[in-house]
């Protein structure tokens, strides 16, 4: 069977040295040229042929769903008219997102180096963490809303949940791996112990520190849009659900991008923070 | 086997660091076995060995970074217990911590052993400390910003800022080029040999001509277990020259007595390899 197919000559099995090159296809070349000539210009094509597909369903959609996809501009035109409210929504939000955040910052990373480097506080905490981390937060939204006094008070504490664990367990695995050459030295050094966990634990983890606080950064965003669907007067979330309750669906889209561009805002704020902190990190 | 841990007449002074009868080990490995060693005060001692001789073990213990499973060990007098500021260590991956810099790095051992001083007089302890290893001027910066020979040269301010009587060395330059090795181990000689009150060293290498370049004494480790082969007297004066050395007769001596030992122990790990092979050949 093989030896019949021996006689066809195939360019690439000739005995010749040196490697063939591959035979040109006209319409790879086109796509090369194409691409040299969007190089670093991608993302913004991508926006603008999105921003034509949006425009082109507005124009098109018809009966009912019109109302349903405001176009850019009257969009561009609703977040410009209800930017004050939107400002004035965005500090009442960061009223409950920044308390509820950084508590669980704080507590997060001192707790997590505690639990990290010390042997009896992990094996003790260990079941509770697997058990309770996994349980999304959002799930104790009513019932924070029935135990506090405020919203407000209920908002900050589900915030605060949802950005603990991650932040938490990410520092403990962290603290728990402190490299060896760290540990001889600090001890040869004659560290306290409280010097110790301040000077090297800290900042030895730090990096594990960071990627819980983004990921516990995100989690915050969607908990506090969340809860404040369910019953806040004000912010992010309210603003949308309020003119989606009237149907109000320009402003309630530009509220949806407002969000999106906060979001985006505070996890770069975040990474620049990381990038600073982490300076010594190659 | 007790005849081995000789102590040299030429060293006087008591004696800095002992170890009697030291063994250490997991279940099931033995990684150092017998170990007796009794290093004079203001002593160069090195420790030279292949891998697998367990001298790096040997120099945890003696820092009290491990903890032996026999045997006692000394230091001036006094049974060890775990890490304490009458030793300091070296390492061999100068590990300084990244996210200082160099003055912060050196300030925590200053921080120490001079609690009782202001900032600003341990700040210039610190500066003192980074002159005393040619780096005038760059304490502001970051290890990362080093080559590995600067980082070593670091490590060795920070060891001696803590102002330990016993400076411990795992291999310190083991990882750089010849050229900043030679540096670093003529800058290591100046600085113990100016040192008041004199500085004992325990300098762990597997490289021979570093061992006898350095040491007023070279113990040479077997391997599994890790036991004391031999200690072997370097007696020539310093300043050393390396030319000279190269040369010299007595040197190329000791040379070729260590190989033999070397040789010794392979020869004996492979009469250990053959006779369980013919154990199992006459099953």
């Amino acid at each position: 069977m093989q030896e019949n197919v021996t006689w066809i000559e195939y360019p690439h099995q000739q005995t010749s040295p040196g490697v063939l090159a591959a035979p040109r296809r006209p319409e790879r070349d086109l796509m090369a040229k194409w691409l040299k000539l969007v190089k670093g210009k991608e993302a913004l094509i991508l926006l603008i042929m999105l921003l034509g597909l949006w425009s082109l369903i507005a124009q098109f959609a018809g009966g009912q769903h019109r109302y349903l996809f405001p176009s850019p501009v009257v969009t561009a035109r609703a977040l410009g008219a209800s930017l004050p409210e939107l400002l004035r929504g965005t500090y009442s939000s960061f009223l409950i997102l920044a308390p509820g955040y950084l508590l669980a910052v704080v507590m997060g990373i001192i707790w997590g180096i505690l639990v990290g480097t010390t042997e009896w506080l992990q094996r003790a905490f260990n079941p509770f963490a697997r058990v309770a981390a996994p349980v999304p937060p959002t799930i104790y939204i009513p019932y924070a809303i029935a135990l506090m006094a405020t919203f407000r008070a209920s908002a900050i504490f589900v915030v605060f949940i949802g950005a603990f664990w991650p932040i938490f367990l990410n520092t403990a695995a962290g603290a728990a791996a402190v490299p060896l050459r760290y540990r001889d030295n600090a001890r040869i050094l004659g560290l306290s112990r409280f010097e110790y966990l301040w000077r090297i634990v800290f900042p030895s983890s730090l990096p594990h520190s960071f990627s819980g606080m983004g990921v516990g950064l995100a989690l915050s965003f969607i908990l506090l849009t969340v809860a404040e669907l369910f019953g806040a007067n004000a912010g992010l979330g309210r603003f949308v659900q309020y003119y989606a309750d009237f149907a109000d669906y320009p402003r309630m889209v530009a509220g949806i991008i407002y969000t999106g561009l906060i979001t985006f805002l505070s996890m770069e704020l975040l990474e620049k923070i990381k990038r600073r902190a982490l300076f010594w990190v190659r | 086997m007790a005849q081995l841990s000789t102590i040299p007449t030429r060293v006087k002074g008591p004696y800095a660091l002992t170890t009697e009868s030291v063994s250490f080990g997991y279940t099931g490995a033995t990684i150092l076995e017998g170990i007796n060693l009794a290093v004079r005060e203001g002593e160069f001692l090195s420790l030279l060995g292949p891998s697998g001789s367990g001298k790096t073990t040997l120099l945890r213990l003696l820092a009290g970074i491990e903890t032996p499973s026999g045997g006692r060990i000394t230091c001036n007098g006094r049974i060890i217990s775990g890490a304490e500021m009458d030793r300091s260590m070296v390492f061999q991956d100068y590990s300084l911590f990244p996210w200082m810099n160099l003055i912060e790095n050196i300030l925590l051992a200053i921080g120490k052993a001079h609690p009782g001083r202001t900032k600003r007089e341990q700040r210039e302890l610190a500066e003192e400390y980074l002159g005393m290893v040619g780096l005038d001027g760059l304490g502001c910066k970051y290890p990362f910003e080093l080559s590995g020979g600067m980082q070593q040269r670091v490590a060795i301010a920070r060891a001696l800022a803590v102002g330990s009587p016993v400076l411990l060395m795992d291999e310190p330059f083991g990882a750089l080029d010849p050229i900043n090795r030679n540096k670093l181990q003529d800058l290591l000689i100046d600085i113990w040999s100016q040192a008041s009150p004199a500085k004992t060293v325990v300098f762990v290498t597997h490289d021979m001509d570093e061992a006898l370049y350095l040491g007023d004494r070279v113990v040479i480790l077997g391997s599994f277990p890790g036991r004391i082969m031999a200690e072997l007297e370097v007696n020539f004066p310093r300043p050393r020259s390396r030319q000279s050395y190269l040369t010299d007769p007595e040197l190329q001596a000791l040379r070729r007595e260590i190989v033999d030992y070397f040789r010794q122990d392979v020869m004996e790990q492979l009469d250990g390899i053959g006779a369980i092979r013919s154990q199992r050949e006459g099953i």
